[in-house]
């Protein structure tokens, strides 16, 4: 049984259909990635996940339980964690803090999360000398990588990432993903990418997405592999890293 | 320098009730991006507890206890009737909302109550204290003895601890403290909650020197108000340091320039700083709302 298994799932915006009909699964154990141009759905999808947009139609299972139409605060304590797009670390805290607020989802006492967000440094020490700076003075770099301590705060079985790389500078970029390939030891997760090389190379598994439906979905290389349609979905560049 | 002492300890005893109901104002606008016109009728339905308790022939300290605990449950009831049911529109019809729940909070109690003014005693039997030169009001050394608690413990609880950074958290982005699992609804009643209670604490505070009356919420709340812009709009630090301001200012004016136009300096100060420096003492701390 998949981890996560999405059926049929239809999302709507007022008028707009932002979802139709997406089906995916994702594997215990397995990183995911999600790939499509802007507005596609991919942040749609990841929000009908976590419970910030609700499903007009279709399912969501967890473990094998429908989660559709729960709240995000219930989503995450079945151990479901978002680090939506744009990072979204809170200005006025600090970074610590932002890290121990990501434990929120569980009952822990406050001197255990504060000893769980010191750990946390060990894999991310770049934001290590950062730990009392407030969120809003950080750099794009060192707020995604809050935003993922965060997130992995929450012991989550499921991470949802969205756009890691946004805006980063390819170094930072990498580093990212870095820890992406760290963190799958433990974690299942399901990436969103507009960038497809660094999205399916860390992927075990990868979907297109295209205008809320899903055109396309196989192993990295199989996508690769597809010269027209890594070349229509997955960029212009695609033979080059083929 | 004798008067100057004396009205400087007057000024700050009612600079602290503006800048008590300031603070409610503060936390409410920080948790929800309104700002609650009915903080100064909490003031107001408060005193007007406690005068009613007083008038039962409860003990002092328990008319008090009483009195806050009907702010804390008005605070639930304010929450649930006012803001809960219009969170997800925009902020006018909260803030019309608000305006609503004013006038039927000043109505009912003229209705209960009638218009006239009630006096309320003080805690202490001793009138006050001589202290050299100055005379120290027992009921104003209470108010700024109160409000020293209420800032230390307000920083406190909003720096030091957990669920103070859970509040913060939510008060600057609500959809991300929800995917985080924390309880936004529960953090917005905690905040309805804590700013009745305070706005309850100035109007039972500041009462006996006072009268007891249905407009006293609104000259309190008009004064926390411009107290609150001329700190910094959305500042807990302005909100304390411009209610401050605000009292020795118009006590001040009042002394050595004119009486009947002790209101008057208030807005003065007011006008001034929205023309010369519009974001207040501490300016708003843009990033925290960013």
């Amino acid at each position: 049984m998949p981890l996560l298994e999405i059926r049929n799932l239809v999302v709507r915006y007022g008028e707009i259909e932002a979802l139709r009909g997406v089906t995916i699964a994702v594997e215990q154990g397995q990183v995911v990635t999600l790939l499509g141009a802007n507005g596609a759905g991919k942040s749609t999808t990841l929000r009908a996940i976590s419970g910030l947009a609700k499903p007009a139609s279709g399912d969501i299972l967890f473990d094998g339980q429908s989660i559709a139409g729960l709240g995000p605060e219930a989503i995450v304590r079945l151990g479901i964690s978002h680090v939506p797009e744009g990072r979204r670390v809170f200005p006025g805290l600090t970074v610590k803090e932002n890290i121990m607020l990501g434990a929120s989802n569980r009952k822990v006492s406050a001197s255990q999360i504060s000893r769980e967000a010191d750990a946390m440094f060990d894999l991310f020490p770049d934001i290590r000398a950062f730990s009392n700076a407030l969120g809003w003075t950080l750099s794009g770099g060192q707020l995604q990588m809050v935003a993922v301590a965060r997130g992995l705060m929450a012991k989550p079985r499921l991470l949802l990432l969205d756009e890691p790389s946004l805006g980063l500078a390819p170094v930072i970029v990498q580093a990212v993903f870095r820890i992406i390939s760290q963190i799958r030891k433990d974690t299942t997760v399901l990436l969103v990418e507009q960038n497809a090389r660094m999205g399916l190379s860390v992927a075990d598994h990868g979907f297109v997405l295209e205008t809320g439906r899903i055109v396309l979905g196989g192993k990295p290389d199989e996508l690769w592999g597809n010269e027209a349609i890594a070349a229509a979905y997955l960029g212009g560049h695609a033979k080059t890293h083929g | 320098m004798d008067l100057v002492l004396q009205l400087l300890f007057t000024g700050i005893g009612i600079g602290a009730v503006y800048a008590l109901v300031a603070l409610g104002f503060v936390l409410i606008f920080r948790a929800t991006n309104v700002v609650n016109f009915a903080q100064g009728e909490f003031s107001m339905v408060a005193a007007y507890l406690m005068v009613v308790c007083v008038e039962l022939g409860l003990p002092y300290w328990l008319s008090f206890v009483i009195a806050l605990a009907g702010m804390a449950l008005l605070g639930v009831i304010f929450n649930l009737g006012v803001y809960y049911p219009l969170r997800h529109r925009t902020y006018l019809p909260v803030i019309i909302a608000t305006i609503g729940a004013s006038i039927l909070l000043s109505n009912s109690v003229l209705a209960i109550y009638g218009p006239q003014p009630q006096v309320l005693q003080g805690w202490f039997d001793t009138p006050g204290i001589q202290l050299g030169p100055v005379y120290l009001d027992s009921q104003y050394l209470l108010i700024i003895g109160v409000t020293i608690l209420l800032v230390l413990f307000n920083f406190w609880f909003f720096e030091k601890t957990l669920l103070g950074k859970k509040l913060q958290a939510t008060s600057q982005d609500k959809e991300m403290a929800s995917l985080l699992g924390i309880s936004v609804s529960t953090m917005i009643m905690i905040t309805f909650i804590y700013s009745a209670v305070l706005g309850g604490l100035a109007g039972i505070l500041v009462a006996p020197v006072l009268f007891v009356s249905i407009q006293m919420g609104s000259t309190i709340a008009l004064k926390a108000f411009a107290a609150t812009i001329i700190g910094g709009f959305g500042d807990v630090a302005g909100a304390i340091v411009g209610g401050l301001a605000l009292g020795v200012i118009e006590t001040f004016g009042a002394a050595y320039i004119s009486v009947p136009y002790k209101d008057g300096f208030a807005f003065l100060v007011l006008i001034a700083f929205l023309v010369f420096r519009p974001q207040g003492i501490f300016g708003e701390r843009v990033a925290e709302k960013a």
